[in-house]
């Protein structure tokens, strides 16, 4: 039923579009620079994502229904991702919410109009305009896939079984050499939110709004987490190997490397009291892209259940629609990876750039923006 | 009786995979002798030297220096010194450094080993450049130095190996003196290899001749050159003459293998064998003559500078004696 | 007829050819000054733009400073990076760190490589020194990666190292610092071997003899005489060791726990913080401790001997 709304929806705003620019082949676009209608299919369309994200088997369905031929290029980090795709060679891109608002102020990316996208329609609702795929209330990214950075343990070691985010932080000393962290300055938020709940004197609401003494009190909190770091990670097969080796027995995981594990690993992977971060990747098309009509046939498409079950499932990460479920290939995959559990969902603080202009609406201060929280991480690490 | 000799050698023998390159050596050599091994490359004659200094093990046999087998001592136990023939001055080291090398492991202190190294260094005549390094001399000076560094530490026997090869004929034969009085002087065993028999006969008291691994002739420079026990060591030691038995025979009536020096045939003016000459080499101090005698033997003629000027295809009349063959008959 | 023409084109093209060449070489025969330039144009060009301009740029890079903003670059003379090296503890640390890895690394490598290089030189036969010198080279052909993941493994605590060192009642190092110095020199070590090797074969083998027949024990003789001739050889060697370890950050990612060194800092700088100056800055560290450490080395003399 919602899918006809939609598609009648976007039927009338063709139809107004055309009747508006009168131009039927080329697409038209309105005055805040959103496309109103859309064109003939381009020849090809230029992609950029985190690895795993266009892959042959739903990449070759979609070249033959659009004719559009696509090209991908993945990248290792939100950051290389920033400068790629300031290049300009690219269409769209899938960008984590480390990311997005850094391209939305760069204007880097374009309002979209969901309109011409029926299967947005079905999409979570949990996931639609939140603060990292919108702004000024205009929507600049369609969901891809979602998750958490879970807490994993070795069942073996540590003991009693952790329900808290304590035994990396005020109780890590336990396991001196043997805890493990994400390898960006996104995790000041992960300290942030463990602060946000055990010192409410801080007064955080939100652990990507942090003002300089927020902040402060986050970096000191990871430094002395720092004593006990093995190491830090950013290459999740090398993580899942320190788990299976010991020399790592707690730290943040994705739900993806916990199902890589070796099989008669001894670890668990919980979300704790606290909540966690996680990530909700968008699709968002370059301000000036060269194909927007099959850019915005891609973001459509990745939306549709049997596309977006096979690319979820690849990654390890929950879809985006229920109608997805039905597609994976493991019939237990939704479940544990929680898809569209609402409440699950509500415990992940997803993540999301930090800004000078703070994210949780206050206004009496500046709050730190990604390069402050970049030099604070370097500082952390030493 | 055995410790009278500075080096005794039993039944020494050495081989290198298939080859024999000393075969069963017997040798003696007194204290303070001149002694020379002589002979062509591949002779062996420098195997034997570097058996003596422990830088090679004997296959078989034994080695005794003063009567003290040192056959299974290292060469830094053996009271033995080498003179190399690429001289292996240590090029980070000045000369002083140098020649003061073998006082300073034995641990003499550096004004005792500066003071014994500078007198080293006198008695080659080369106190003033000790502060040079080895890449700064010339080739004389370097040769001199290997000299003084290895007589500086007084060893009993001294072993020189092929150390003038690398040196011009005039500063060759200049170290021949130098050297002949250095060992006079120091009164130790010197123990010299070389190719050259000139300059083996010039210096030794005795001569060892090699050839393939053994000891052709052993003997005073003398004793080698007027008896050559061989073929062999009368072709190596000096030029000679080899006549087979047929040409004795036509020459001198007598029917032998023999050796005639060219120094004994005289040129006269009349009478003798008359010969033509073939060839004509003028030595400065003497010419030499290749002549066909009438029988048809050629024969090498050494003539004095001054007798008269010879000319190719000129006859002259020869004088040679039966007395000056040397039989090589076995 | 036809086989006339083909004669006199065969004899007429050759000459033609041949001349044509040949006034060029005249030409450069008399022009000694051209001829030096054309021999010269392609290296110097090469250096000029490749070295010292891209050293040049980097410094004047060092120099801008980032919109914190729109994350661009702004052109000017700023001291501001330079500055923060020598008092932000961040860039001391790391500098301090980094300059110790490098130097363990030499120094280890240094004494690991002695001896195997005096065996290959001095006592293996040919045959053997042969297969030796492929053996060092062997892991050269390997990639880096491989090599890096390799040791990851062997210091893991279910690895080699740990099954080995169990029994001695010891276990194995783990990731940090200490796997850094093994891996790194484990790597490098090649480079190290080689240079020594050669120097080694260039120091005859009368000059032992020489030192032996004086009366030098073993030890002696290495002391006094081959570590001096060595001297050129062990510093080309590690030159080698030390400006590679001084430019790593692979290696220190894989085996090297939560530590950082200056390459992770320049890494960062460009790809997480997106401080292009910054990077520029921080990679001017090895450039100036290699300057220095050249520096110091000419004024033994060592590099005349290169």
């Amino acid at each position: 039923m919602k899918r006809m709304t939609a598609m009648k929806l976007s039927a009338l705003a063709i139809a107004a579009a055309v009747s508006l620019s009168g131009c039927a082949s080329s697409g038209g676009s309105n005055a805040d620079g959103m496309v109103s209608k859309l064109g003939d299919n381009e020849k090809s369309v230029s992609l950029l994502g985190w690895p795993g994200y266009a892959e042959k088997d739903w990449v070759a369905p979609f070249e033959s229904s659009t004719g559009c031929k696509v090209t991908f290029k993945s990248y290792g980090t939100s950051d290389e991702a920033l400068t790629l795709f300031k290049t300009g060679d690219y269409d769209a891109v899938a960008a984590s919410g480390d990311l997005t608002l850094r391209l939305i102020a760069g204007k880097n990316v374009q309002p979209l109009n969901t309109d011409l996208m029926p299967n947005y329609a079905n999409v979570y609702s949990f996931l639609k305009d939140r603060s990292w795929n919108s702004a000024d209330g205009k929507t600049y990214g369609v969901p891809h896939g979602y998750g958490a950075n879970l807490l994993m343990y070795n069942t073996d070691v540590v003991k009693p079984a952790p329900t808290s985010w304590d035994v990396v932080f005020d109780k890590a000393s336990a396991y001196k050499g043997k805890v493990t962290a994400y390898d960006s300055p996104i995790y000041l938020a992960d300290a942030a939110l463990y602060l946000m709940k055990h010192d409410t004197t801080l007064g955080i609401t939100n652990p990507y709004a942090l003002d300089e003494t927020q902040l402060a009190a986050a970096v000191d909190l990871l430094k002395q987490q720092r004593q006990n770091i093995g190491e830090y990670w950013s290459d999740y097969v090398k993580t899942g190997q320190s788990f299976e080796t010991g020399n790592t027995v707690v730290g943040t995981t994705w739900q993806v490397i916990v199902n890589a594990m070796a099989k008669g690993t001894k670890v668990k992977a919980i979300m704790p009291s606290e909540g966690a971060t996680g990530w909700s990747d968008s699709w968002m098309i370059s301000s000036s892209a060269k194909s927007p009509n099959c850019a915005y046939q891609w973001l459509n498409y990745i939306d549709s259940p049997k596309a977006n079950a096979m690319a979820v499932e690849y990654f390890g990460e929950a879809p985006v629609t229920q109608d997805a479920c039905q597609y994976t290939s493991d019939k237990t995959f939704c479940d544990s990876y929680h898809a569209g559990d609402a409440a699950y969902s509500d415990k992940i603080w997803y993540w999301t750039t930090p800004i000078a202009k703070c994210l949780d609406g206050r206004t009496d201060v500046k709050c730190t923006d990604y390069q402050a929280w970049t030099k604070a991480w370097q500082q952390i690490k030493g | 009786m055995v410790e009278n000799f500075a080096i005794s050698l039993r039944g020494l023998k050495k081989t290198f995979g298939t080859t024999t390159a000393v075969d069963n050596l017997d040798l003696d050599i007194a204290s303070g002798e001149f002694f020379s091994m002589l002979g062509p490359s591949g002779s062996g004659k420098t195997t034997v030297l570097r058996l003596i200094a422990g830088f090679e093990q004997p296959t078989a046999g034994t080695i005794s220096l003063l009567g003290q087998d040192v056959t299974a001592s290292a060469p830094f136990d053996r009271d033995v010194n080498t003179v190399f023939q690429d001289y292996a001055l240590f090029p980070h080291m000045n000369v002083l450094e140098n020649v003061g090398y073998g006082l300073r492991v034995r641990g003499i202190n550096k004004d005792g080993r500066n003071r014994l190294a500078l007198e080293a260094l006198e008695t080659v005549r080369l106190a003033q450049l000790g502060e040079r390094k080895p890449s700064e001399l010339s080739g004389g000076q370097r040769q001199r130095v290997a000299l003084a560094r290895a007589i500086a530490v007084k060893p009993k026997v001294l072993l020189l190996d092929e150390p003038l090869g690398a040196l011009d004929l005039k500063l060759r034969e200049q170290m021949q003196i130098e050297l002949k009085e250095l060992q006079r002087e120091l009164g130790i065993t010197f123990i010299f290899v070389t190719h050259d028999q000139e300059e083996a006969l010039s210096l030794s008291d005795r001569v060892a001749v090699f050839n393939a691994g053994r000891i052709e002739q052993l003997g005073t420079p003398r004793e080698l050159y007027e008896n050559p026990a061989s073929e062999f060591v009368a072709k190596f030691v000096g030029t000679t003459n080899l006549l087979e038995p047929d040409q004795t025979q036509l020459l001198f009536g007598v029917s032998k293998r023999a050796s005639l020096r060219p120094e004994k045939i005289r040129v006269v003016e009349t009478g003798g064998t008359q010969a033509v000459i073939l060839e004509v080499s003028y030595l400065g101090a003497a010419q030499r003559l290749l002549v066909k005698t009438d029988n048809g033997v050629q024969l090498t003629v050494l003539a004095t500078a001054e007798e008269r000027v010879f000319a190719r295809e000129q006859t002259v009349h020869l004088q040679m004696s039966a007395t000056d063959l040397v039989s090589l008959e076995p | 007829m036809r086989d006339s023409a083909s004669v006199s084109e065969l004899q007429a093209n050759p000459v033609v050819r041949v001349s044509s060449a040949r006034r060029i070489s005249t030409l450069l025969y008399a022009r000694a000054k051209l001829r030096l330039a054309l021999l010269l144009a392609a290296p110097v060009f090469w250096l000029g733009l490749v070295y010292i301009a891209a050293l040049l740029a980097m410094f004047v890079t060092a120099l801008y400073s980032v919109d914190s903003f729109t994350g661009d670059i702004r052109p000017g003379f700023n001291l501001d990076n330079i500055a923060s090296l020598f008092t932000d503890p961040l860039y001391v640390n790391v500098t301090m760190r980094t300059l110790g890895v490098a130097l363990l690394v030499t120094v280890v490598d240094v004494l690991i490589a002695l001896p195997i290089a005096f065996f290959m030189a001095k006592v293996a036969s040919p045959r053997l020194q042969r297969i030796l010198v492929i053996a060092v080279l062997m892991p050269l052909w390997a990639s880096y990666l491989v090599k890096a993941y390799a040791w990851r493994s062997v210091l893991s605590n279910t690895g080699l190292a740990q099954w080995l060192l169990q029994p001695l009642g010891l276990s194995t190092p783990g990731y940090g610092i200490p796997a850094v110095v093994i891996t790194l020199g484990y790597l490098w070590l090649p480079y190290v071997i080689l240079p020594i090797y050669a120097g080694l074969e260039r120091v005859p083998n009368s000059l032992l003899e020489a030192s032996s027949d004086l009366g030098a024990k073993t030890w002696a003789t290495l002391r006094l005489v081959v570590f001096p001739m060595l001297v050129p050889a062990v510093i080309a060697g590690s030159i080698f060791s030390f400006s590679l370890s001084l430019g790593d950050y692979i290696t220190v990612n894989i085996v090297g726990g939560p530590n950082q060194m200056l390459g992770n800092l320049v890494y960062t700088n460009i790809g997480t913080a997106n401080n292009l100056p910054m990077a520029a800055t921080v990679a001017l560290v090895p450039v100036v401790i290699m300057f220095g450490y050249l520096a110091a080395v000419r004024r033994t003399g060592a590099l005349d001997n290169l």
